[in-house]
């Protein structure tokens, strides 16, 4: 009798989710990412046993390596970045599947290599067709291998793509990549990386918000008076300068993962928490943005200054950036979500290079206690209450509430109920990659955009941009190490209100 | 020893990942972020009065040790210390000791603002009478929400309270020489209606003290009041037209009690602010 029923015996036992064997291809495999993030990422899960048993990489860029070189490059990478202390037996399992191919990514035959070398992988480690494509490559480049690709699709098992950002760099563009990925490729085989919600403290906020009680009432326009997200890093442009000289802070942090924080921050409650359930909420509140007048959008960029206290060149000192350079290294803006939930409730976003200190934050500003029944002197060390979730560094939410000072009087005070990731737990952090390759290995788009996503931030960036297009401003505007020009203050002044200090 | 602002925050990291002593898991428990400006004169009180304050206000304290000279660097050591709170808990301060020297020195704001703790005040005790004009000084005010400073290390008085009074819009001041004072303001207030219209005070005690008590009768009676000096290195006697005051009661507190009060205040202090006008105005 074939048993048709639920098997019985799996209740109860914690079955951890291991994907299907496959092949993991990641074309720009010379590159940052690859070393940084990809592999000490990689190896983590090796090191957890979260790879499938069959398992492969395959790295593909122009450089000339054997594989022999990539196998030991990655693993001096691996030995310098990952989390996890290196054991040679865990290593050596990964790597007997690693192979590199070097191949210019418009060269027929070069493709045809990378599926030669895929197809031996199959029969070798019998992956049954499984396939993930990283492509960490330049947008340039990006629909002649999509279409390689897509021309060599294998025919047995899955096919999924991962793609990082930039995903174009306007609407058009945008558009235009998806055209060329869906000419081969369906929706629920893109995996579109926006490496902040792979972060323990992203998927917290989905917590906070979804699984207490306490917040979800006061969720709304009645008891928020503002919201602030900072996205600042304290480091430059390092060596990318050809990149961000077209990119901007607009097209580096605004379009995505600053758009993301803000969805995840203000969308709905998901009917459940499914790839689509989540991703139809997040893009209700891309479409609800409303475009900023040019009043509400300033635009900065770092000139010399002090960082960490060291002296530190201005953008447009930096190597490969044009010396008049008009790209913004600093974005402020104040932003309305049009619906009923946020209604009139501005939510102010800044993020920047070279600013006074890196940290990501989204902080919650309630409205105050309507009538403080207490002396002036009493409550002038009061300040409304704010839910503050740091995204990085220090991962966790503090509430700040305002507290009677033990002794005399009733003199009353801000103090912060903390909740640190560091403290409450004591397992390690893992990186938004671990989560992010897994997640795509086993089919779960949930943390991934989506293409109505992207192109609703496009829309937005592209609407801001237009406008930056009528005026010049004096550039550098602010110093390194500060936290942007004076423009950005007075963008909260006017409405009685500052950043955030620290 | 750490030498970058990294390894610093890799070093807190690492202390904080591990265990205190008694094997409880590191729990920060700061209150506030206390930034202390110590010139090399004032090494040695000032690390007494921290010695005294860290079990009252569980902080994150950076001090900042200028020490002139070319070397362009900066390099710091971090200590943690943990004081028992009942039966399994414990509570932690970290110390953060910074010596800042060439372009670290000319940017201190920069140094500290990565080692802030998040959505915490910042106070920021100046040792000695500060630059007016520097860089330093400007951008740590900036940075901090509460400036202490105790004028009875400064030698230019009166004259350096018309450059303190320009700050007032920019942080809030306490003035530990002035806290110094409040029992003798009580005594003196217990003398109204009489001292309403006092034309000279005397006063034995530091010249900061004195200009203060001047300051304050001048701003809060609304007419001028002459002062007489008479050193001595605490405030021992007030005289009203000639005649002595009464000694005001209890004893003085300890230089960590003076420093720990300041840090319980939050809001600017008008008439201290007044008080420093108008002792400037001598």
């Amino acid at each position: 009798m074939v048993a048709t029923q639920k098997n019985p015996l799996l209740d109860g036992l914690q079955i951890r989710r291991t994907p299907d064997p496959c092949a993991l291809v990641i074309f720009g495999a010379s590159g940052d990412l690859t070393q940084k993030k990809l592999f000490p990422a990689l190896y983590s899960l090796a090191f957890r046993n979260l790879l499938p048993d069959r398992f492969a990489v395959v790295g593909v860029a122009r450089t000339e390596e054997t594989d022999d070189d990539f196998k030991a490059r990655m693993k001096e990478a691996v030995q310098k970045y990952s989390r996890d202390e290196f054991r040679d037996d865990v290593w050596d399992k990964l790597a007997e599947g690693m192979r590199y191919v070097p191949t210019d990514f418009a060269d027929d035959s070069g493709e045809n290599h990378v599926a030669e070398v895929l197809n031996e992988l199959d029969e070798e480690r019998k992956l049954g067709g499984n396939r993930v494509y990283y492509l960490a490559i330049p947008p340039s480049v990006f629909p002649t291998v999509v279409t390689a690709l897509g021309k060599r699709r294998s025919t047995e098992g899955w096919t999924r793509l991962i793609v990082e950002k930039p995903f174009g760099h306007d609407l058009e563009s945008a558009q235009e990549l998806s055209a060329a990925i869906q000419e081969h490729f369906t929706e629920d085989e893109v995996f579109r990386i926006d490496h902040y919600l792979g972060k323990e403290t992203v998927q917290n906020m989905l917590a906070l918000r979804f699984a207490n009680g306490i917040f979800e009432p006061i969720w709304n326009r009645q008891f928020i008076d503002h919201v602030q997200i900072t996205v600042a890093e304290s480091i430059g442009i390092e060596a990318r300068a050809g990149y961000y000289e077209a990119a901007g802070a607009i097209r580096d942090i605004f379009q995505n993962h600053l758009l993301q924080l803000l969805a995840i921050t203000a969308m709905e409650p998901p009917i459940d928490f499914t790839a689509e359930s989540v991703r139809n909420e997040k893009v209700k509140v891309l479409r609800s943005l409303h475009t900023p007048g040019p009043k509400s959008i300033v635009r900065g960029q770092y000139g010399r200054g002090f960082v960490e206290g060291e002296e530190v060149r201005g953008y447009r000192e930096e190597d490969g950036v044009d010396p008049r350079s008009m790209t913004e290294t600093f974005v402020a803006a104040k932003l309305y979500v049009d619906n009923w939930r946020w209604a009139d409730t501005p939510f102010y976003v800044r993020m920047g290079k070279r600013l006074a200190r890196r940290e990501t934050t989204i902080a919650i500003q309630f409205k105050r206690a309507p009538h403080p029944p207490f002396e002036e002197a009493a409550a002038d060390g009061l300040r409304p209450n704010v839910l503050l979730v740091h995204i990085q560094p220090d991962e966790g939410v503090s509430l700040a509430i305002g507290a009677k000072v033990p002794g005399q009087g009733m003199t009353i005070r801000t103090v912060h109920m903390d909740f640190l990731y560091g403290g409450a737990f004591r397992t390690g952090m893992p990186e938004a990659y671990e989560r992010l390759i897994l997640d795509c290995m086993l089919g779960d788009a949930t943390l991934f955009t989506r293409t109505d996503e992207v192109e609703e931030q496009w829309k937005l960036v592209d609407a801001i941009v237009a406008a930056w297009k009528r005026d010049r401003p004096s550039f550098p505007n602010y110093a390194g190490g500060t936290w942007g020009p004076a423009s950005a203050d007075e963008l909260l002044h006017r409405d009685g209100r500052s950043w955030r200090r620290h | 020893m750490a030498t970058s602002v990294a390894e610093i925050e890799r070093e807190l990291a690492e202390m904080r990942g591990g265990e205190t002593a008694d094997g409880s898991p590191y729990q920060r428990t700061s209150v506030m972020t206390h930034i202390a400006w110590v010139p090399e004169p004032w090494v040695g009180p000032a690390e007494n009065v921290l010695a005294g304050l860290a079990e009252r206000h569980p902080s994150r304290t950076i001090v900042l040790l200028p020490e002139p000279g070319d070397d362009d660097a900066l390099d710091a050591e971090v200590e943690i210390d943990c004081f028992p709170v009942g039966s399994d808990r414990s509570i932690c301060t970290e110390t953060i000791r910074v010596r800042l020297h060439g372009t670290a020195l000319r940017a201190p704001a920069s140094v500290v603002q990565p080692l802030l703790i998040s959505d915490l005040p910042v106070f920021l005790r100046w040792r000695g009478e500060p630059e007016w004009e520097s860089d330093e000084f400007g951008q740590l005010v900036d940075v901090a929400d509460r400036l202490i400073v105790d004028s009875t290390e400064w030698e230019a008085l009166p004259a350096a309270y018309a450059r303190l009074a320009e700050f007032f819009d920019r942080v809030a001041v306490s003035d530990i020489a002035w806290a110094r004072t409040s029992r003798w303001r009580s005594q003196l207030a217990s003398l109204w209606p009489d001292i309403e219209g006092v034309r000279g005070i005397a006063v034995t005690g530091t010249p900061a003290q004195g200009h203060l008590l001047a300051g304050w009768l001048r701003s809060r009676l609304r007419h001028p009041v002459e002062v007489e000096l008479r050193e001595s290195d605490r405030l021992v006697g007030v005289e009203v037209d000639g005649t002595p005051t009464q000694f005001p009661p209890g004893a003085p507190p300890e230089p960590a009690d003076q420093l720990s009060e300041q840090l319980d205040q939050f809001s600017r202090d008008r008439i201290y602010e007044e008080a420093v006008r108008a002792a400037a105005t001598a």
